[in-house]
């Protein structure tokens, strides 16, 4: 098995509060294989901005502490790091974009400057004519057309998906390896979305680049990532490849999920399937399981302990079984990607 | 068939762009064009379209929070902008409005109790007492414990907050709710039971809804039938099946094509639009979408299509349709 670009293990991180040390991310671990994507997806306050906000090492200082766990971008511990290291690793080997990129951008500043900027801190001693050239191409390349006048104006007098495609300029001036998005698209109108994603798709596929894709909504993971990362309430539920995930979801919490969604195809104006209930605040989590307070199969032993998360992976599915090598020891060497994890104590029941 | 709830005619809404030393009037953000479209009681009309497409604006003129430059909204049967004062007070016990974001439309300095029993203080209806044993009701009606009067909209997750949103439309037993993208600020399994609680209501109350949001998956689960404005005009009107069936209208199916479905693997055709949508203070002459259109011809620059019945249960506004059903189908 090629040894993943990114592993995060055993990852706990939260914040001091006025009440208090808040736990918000506990004992996370995966790992990001070269140029696929993996989809981190839960919902608001699940911990996967904060996840993500860790391994760029941004969690918002004095507060945010990665308490315990490695952060291990080939193989160098990142949790760990010197500040200046990781002012390299920012940028030119893990990228990020956000959500709402009005509130990333400076909105005082010119475009053009802006991307500037970015161009410099990667590149030292360029001429104002090389670095004209160099962001024209930039904006080219995520489609922005007639970047000459773009660079000139200023953020507010470009359109939501246009502020997106400048991020994601400035985010691969330093030809990263791993681009987070977290939610690049969820501000933006389904159609600038479609584009977006296109986009994305189209410069993953040039570079090779390998993302982490943050996002609440299911659509968007099945239609992009290649593996997910469920969370709920800062632990991770279940992890399996995208087709699995839809096809045989096996924790409550991610069945619940998909089946609360409105489909095109199903009748409209009939009750929803819904998850009861709200998540627990961070402050009075259950012992056990986080989601037992909402499951229709908790029992006694899910708000006492915390299911761990195993492999729940049929046979067939990950491997033909008329393959003659289809053994224990070629089963343990196979990509991560094939395997679908649950942290459930009752997931046969749900598989059943 | 009966007279329709609400019957919106022509209405059109124009805002004046001003510029200069005087604020001259130097043009007119064209918000909302020549919209027509009925709603008749106990059923939900969805209105759909991207941020900008002037769906919000056709909402708040309704409920006169906004004049409209030009058209009419009738109420049952009656002219709305022909209202008193008076008139209008009571007219608004019939019509009320759930906004997205509860946080803002909820005054935060007041208990929920406060909250809930401010449209009965200004219907002048009940006394203290009945008025806080109605509050309570309405918390239970929503699903909320009787004992949240107390408490602060703060205390509350959003999906809670919005469920005191709704209770306070649902307060003095309106006929039409216009649900101004309630939903969409709402996690997924929050979101599918709040509405739930819509559909509950509306079956038990014979509501109305006008259910304006930008998510074709969810406006097509909860509406009877879907309206698709693009940039101020009506494309497309149809049955909430028609709709993603057979949607005739190019935006509409490129809208539906977008539309991201937690299906993977699932070969479709993807269209996918170039571009932005054109400013709304100078909209392309014709049909508004013919400059991003794939299939536009002279015809389309030129002339404003009319409105041409498919079925029964849906027209479009499209000069093509005939000639692009015919290439690709139903």
């Amino acid at each position: 098995m090629a040894e993943p670009i990114l592993r995060v293990e055993n990852l706990c991180c939260g914040f001091h509060t006025e009440d208090g040390y808040i736990r918000v991310v506990d004992s996370v671990s995966f790992e990001c294989e070269a140029g696929k994507t993996l989809g981190l997806v839960g919902e608001s306050g699940c911990g996967k901005t904060v996840s993500a906000l860790a391994v760029m090492g941004l969690l918002p200082q004095p507060a945010g502490v990665v308490e315990e766990g490695r952060i291990l971008f080939r193989g160098e511990d990142l949790a760990s790091t010197s500040h200046d290291t990781m002012r390299v690793v920012r940028g030119q080997q893990i990228g990020m974009i956000f959500q709402e990129p009005m509130t990333a951008l400076n909105p005082v500043h010119r475009v053009g400057k802006q991307l500037f900027e970015a161009l410099r801190l990667y590149e030292s001693g360029l001429e104002k004519d090389e670095l004209t050239a160099r962001a024209v191409e930039a904006l080219e390349q995520v489609g922005i057309p007639d970047p000459e006048r773009r660079l000139r104006e200023y953020p507010h007098q470009l359109s939501g998906g246009m502020r997106q495609r400048v991020m994601i300029a400035m985010a691969l001036a330093g030809q990263p390896e791993i681009l987070i998005a977290d939610e690049p698209t969820t501000a933006l109108d389904v159609t600038v979305q479609a584009q977006i994603l296109d986009l994305l798709r189209e410069l993953q596929q040039e570079r090779g680049m390998t993302m982490i894709f943050i996002t609440h909504d299911l659509g968007v993971v099945a239609e992009f990532c290649d593996e997910v990362l469920v969370m709920y309430a800062g632990r991770i539920a279940e992890r399996a490849p995208v087709g699995q995930l839809f096809k045989t979801p096996r924790h409550p919490y991610t069945h619940g999920l998909i089946e609360s969604l409105p489909r095109m195809d199903t009748p409209s104006r009939t009750p929803l399937n819904t998850i009861e209930g709200v998540v627990p605040k961070l402050t009075e989590m259950p012992a056990g399981c986080r989601f037992s307070n909402r499951c229709s199969y908790a029992d006694e032993r899910c708000g006492l302990e915390v299911p761990a998360l195993e492999s729940c992976a049929e046979r067939g599915a990950v491997r033909d079984p008329r393959d003659p090598n289809h053994d224990e020891e070629t089963r343990a060497a196979e990509p991560r990607a094939a395997r679908h994890e649950v942290a459930c104590h009752h997931w046969q029941r749900l598989a059943a | 068939m009966s007279a329709p709830l609400l019957e919106v005619r022509n209405l059109t809404k124009f805002f004046p762009v001003r510029a200069g030393v005087f604020l001259r009037k130097v043009g007119d953000v064209h918000a909302v064009d020549d919209v027509s479209f009925t709603l008749h009681r106990g059923e939900t009309l969805g209105l759909v379209g991207e941020s900008g497409c002037g769906k919000s604006t056709v909402g708040k003129t309704i409920l006169n929070l906004l004049r409209p430059t030009a058209g009419q909204v009738l109420f049952e049967g009656r002219d709305l902008g022909t209202l008193s004062h008076a008139e209008w007070r009571a007219v608004r016990r019939d019509i009320q409005i759930v906004f997205q974001d509860p946080m803002e439309s909820l005054n935060a300095r007041h208990t929920v109790g406060q909250i809930l029993e401010e449209p009965f203080v200004i219907h002048k209806l009940g006394t203290p007492e009945e008025r806080n044993v109605w509050a309570r009701d309405l918390l239970e009606r929503v699903g909320l414990p009787r004992s949240a009067v107390s408490r602060f909209p703060h205390e509350f997750s959003g999906g809670q907050r919005q469920r005191i949103g709704i209770a306070r439309a649902i307060a003095l037993k309106p006929k039409l709710i216009i649900c101004d993208e309630a939903v969409s600020a709402l996690d997924v399994s929050v979101r599918a039971q709040i509405v739930n609680l819509l559909l509950e209501l509306q079956h038990d109350m014979e509501l109305a809804l006008l259910f304006i949001a930008h998510d074709l998956s969810v406006v097509r689960h909860v509406s009877n039938e879907v309206a698709v404005m693009y940039l101020g005009r009506i494309v497309e009107r149809a049955s909430s099946n028609e709709i993603y069936d057979q949607p005739c209208h190019p935006y509409t199916r490129a809208l539906v094509s977008a539309i991201p479905l937690p299906d993977p693997g699932r070969e479709r055709e993807r269209i996918v639009l170039e571009g932005d949508v054109p400013s709304p203070i100078e909209p392309p002459p014709g049909c508004r979408f013919h400059t991003r259109c794939a299939h536009a011809e002279r015809v389309c620059a030129e002339k404003t299509p009319e409105w041409e019945t498919v079925t029964p249960w849906q027209q479009v506004a499209c000069h093509r349709w005939r000639e692009l059903q015919e290439q690709t189908g139903p």
